[in-house]
């Protein structure tokens, strides 16, 4: 495929059209301009002619003569280029003009009307000349009343007209080029746009072109924006069947980890003990695959989502509480209950919940939780801190890398913090760890402020 | 002890029986939730482990069904998604303790004999103070009838409070109750637990007597 360019073509295209108009114009125009000067000048010739014909008379020899000649001076100057000329059979009479020379008659005169003719003058000259035929006597002989003018001039005024006209229709040329250029710029202006909107729509699966297209182009923008949203439909299918999968598998997992008890039970040690080996892999796969859809799942959701910390935080520590490691701590909540975070609500359950259940796990007496926002640096923050012994402050970072726990040495529970991290990530937040007044760990989280329209 | 499972993989639930079986309990199986259901309305068990993701009747509605009957049985939840919402909910429909799938069987066996044995320690007995009603078998809560969630330690500290009418007791006693022994920083965690517990039953029950300690309000009259 030949890669071209839109706007030459159109361009092209304008250029081509707009000469070809100009071109048939510039032949319109002259040839109207030169049969408006040639009656022009025909007019004056018969106006000569008639002051003739007004004179006219013949000789009983039938030659003509007439006794009222035009007045124009150049009549009389040799050949001035303009001549009369007056003939019968007989004999004829001229302007002074003619010298020596004569008209030559036209093949056939109208013996009613002026006819207007070029030919071949005097002097070596073409001339428009007009002729008529009169009978000035009644029975006597048909007069020929010639008037003539030199063609020249007319031709040299034709042909300035025809240049100079060239000339400004070739500058209205130019002029409707640019035009053209013009229009095809503002034309395809809003292809450029689709074009960084495009950009923005192949990184994020959320992305759309907004609406404010022209009537011509919006079509196009419907379609792949409907493109857009069935690669949204799709990836979210495939997220969904994979969470499906993996949870689908949880089960049989758990038959599986029954029949490696069995094989204990019967003595097989070594094949339980690979049975488990495998069973805890294909666990931690699961629970991986799991951690990344619900982030990206977060991720699509997070646009216009809000939750609030303060009933999620009471619904989180009502199920903490019920555990052994919860049940003897003091929960100290201390969050507005209009405090909003921007996530789903099943996510902030479960950044709640992972953090909650490890402050539980370490805390001797008291968990605090608070909310605040800070309208200068336009964040909403959650901070769970507890009593307990915190971690070393060289581990915090170890502590956060990705899989890395809270609890290296304790009985960790899957992914838990791996998972907070991810989710607070994929919802365009912050977590950092810090050191509670209470004396054991604070974590942190920081989400943007969400703008109210 | 009766246990009832409620599992409806054949092979996740016989392991659970042998397991319990082992463990000294015997063991109910069912694999549907209506059956579950009527089973938890009719026997009285120990204690039942209920999965979440039953055909037909799941078992979040089994489980409420059985609270609204009164039936006071703990009830350990397993669910497949391990998700917190689900946790969540489990536990507000009246659970008392949840495992996700797939779980260690030695755990299992661990959290439903702690089950069983906290069960086990509450006297079945009713203390009224003032608005405030403790069902004490139950570990549920009233006020004006209106029933309130109340946390184990809230319960206790309720329960400790209420058992010593008129008796101003210091943070400290608190503490050593709730957890056998204290130190300096304790009456703050105290101090924490009331305020949280006034927001649950209103600020007039528990009274605080600054520098001595905390009484319940009605009970003198």
């Amino acid at each position: 495929m030949i890669a071209y360019s839109l706007r030459s073509r159109l361009l092209a295209a304008a250029a081509g059209a707009i000469f070809v108009a100009l071109a048939i114009a510039w032949l319109g125009m002259i040839w109207l301009f030169e049969r408006h000067i040639e009656q022009r000048e025909a007019a004056a010739l018969i106006r000569d002619a008639r002051i003739l014909v007004s004179g006219l008379g013949t000789a009983p020899d039938g030659t003509p003569w007439a006794d009222a000649a035009p007045v124009d001076p150049r009549f009389t100057q040799l050949a001035s280029g303009r001549y009369w000329q007056i003939s019968t059979t007989r004999g004829a009479a001229h302007s002074e003009s003619l010298w020596d020379q004569s008209l030559a008659p036209p093949p056939r005169a109208s013996a009613t009307e002026w006819q207007i003719r070029r030919a071949e003058g005097p002097f070596g000259k073409r001339i428009l000349l007009v002729e008529r035929s009169v009978r000035p006597d009644r029975g006597g002989p048909m007069v020929l009343v010639q008037v003539a003018t030199n063609d020249e001039e007319l031709r040299t005024a034709n042909a300035e007209f025809e240049r100079e006209l060239a000339m400004s229709l070739l500058l209205l040329w130019l002029v409707l080029l640019i035009a053209a250029y013009m229009q095809v710029r503002l034309g395809l202006r809003p292809l450029a746009r689709i074009r960084t909107e495009m950009d923005r729509l192949r990184r994020s699966a959320q992305a759309r072109l907004t609406q404010s297209y022209p009537r011509e182009i919006e079509p196009l923008t419907t379609a792949i924006n409907a493109l857009a949203d069935a690669r949204e439909a799709d990836l979210a299918r495939a997220r969904k069947r994979a969470a499906d999968l993996a949870h689908s598998l949880k089960t049989p997992l758990a038959a599986l980890s029954a029949q490696s008890r069995r094989a204990r039970e019967a003595g097989a040690e070594s094949a339980a003990d690979g049975l488990d080996h495998a069973i805890a892999a294909v666990g931690a796969a699961l629970e991986a695959e799991l951690a990344r859809a619900r982030a990206a799942a977060a991720r699509s959701a997070s646009a216009n989502a809000q939750a609030s910390p303060l009933e999620m935080a009471e619904r989180v520590i009502g199920v903490v509480e019920r555990t052994e490691q919860g049940e003897s701590i003091i929960f100290d909540v201390a969050i507005d209950e209009a405090l909003r975070v921007p996530l789903r609500s099943d996510d902030l359950a479960e950044i709640l919940g992972a953090l909650i259940e490890n402050a539980a796990r370490y805390a001797r007496r008291q968990i605090r939780i608070m909310g605040m926002t800070d309208n200068a640096a336009a964040t909403v923050s959650l901070i769970i801190g507890d009593d307990g012994p915190g971690i070393a402050d060289g581990r915090a970072e170890a502590a956060l890398m990705r899989g890395g726990r809270l609890d290296e040495a304790g009985p960790g529970h899957g992914l838990g913090l791996a998972i907070v991290c991810d989710l607070v990530e994929a919802t365009e937040g912050t977590l950092s760890l810090g050191r509670s007044d209470l004396g054991g760990l604070e974590v942190r989280l920081d989400w943007p402020m969400m703008v109210r329209a | 002890m009766r246990a009832l499972v409620v599992e409806d993989d054949p092979d996740v639930g016989s392991d659970l029986a042998t397991a319990l079986t082992a463990a000294g309990f015997v063991v109910d199986l069912t694999s549907e939730g209506n059956e579950a259901w009527f089973k938890g309305g009719v026997e009285d068990y120990a204690v039942a482990i209920l999965d979440l993701g039953l055909p037909r009747l799941d078992g979040l509605t089994v489980l409420k069904r059985w609270r609204a009957e009164g039936r006071s049985f703990p009830v350990l939840i397993l669910t497949a998604r391990g998700e917190w919402t689900e946790k969540v909910e489990g536990i507000e429909a009246g659970a008392d303790d949840y495992l996700a799938k797939p779980f260690a069987m030695g755990e299992l066996i661990a959290r439903v004999r702690g089950l069983v044995r906290r069960a086990a320690g509450r006297v079945s007995a009713v203390l009224t103070v003032g608005k405030l009603r403790l069902d004490t078998s139950r570990m549920t809560a009233t006020i004006d009838g209106h029933p309130i969630r109340l946390s184990p330690l809230e319960f206790r500290f309720l329960d400790f409070l209420g058992h010593q009418p008129g008796r101003v007791v210091s943070a400290v006693e608190i503490a050593e109750h709730l957890y056998g022994a204290a130190d300096g920083n304790d009456s703050n965690a105290i101090e924490a637990l009331v305020v949280r517990l006034r927001r649950k039953i209103g600020p007039d029950i528990v009274e605080t007597r600054r520098g001595f300690g905390y009484t319940l309000a009605d009970a003198t009259s």
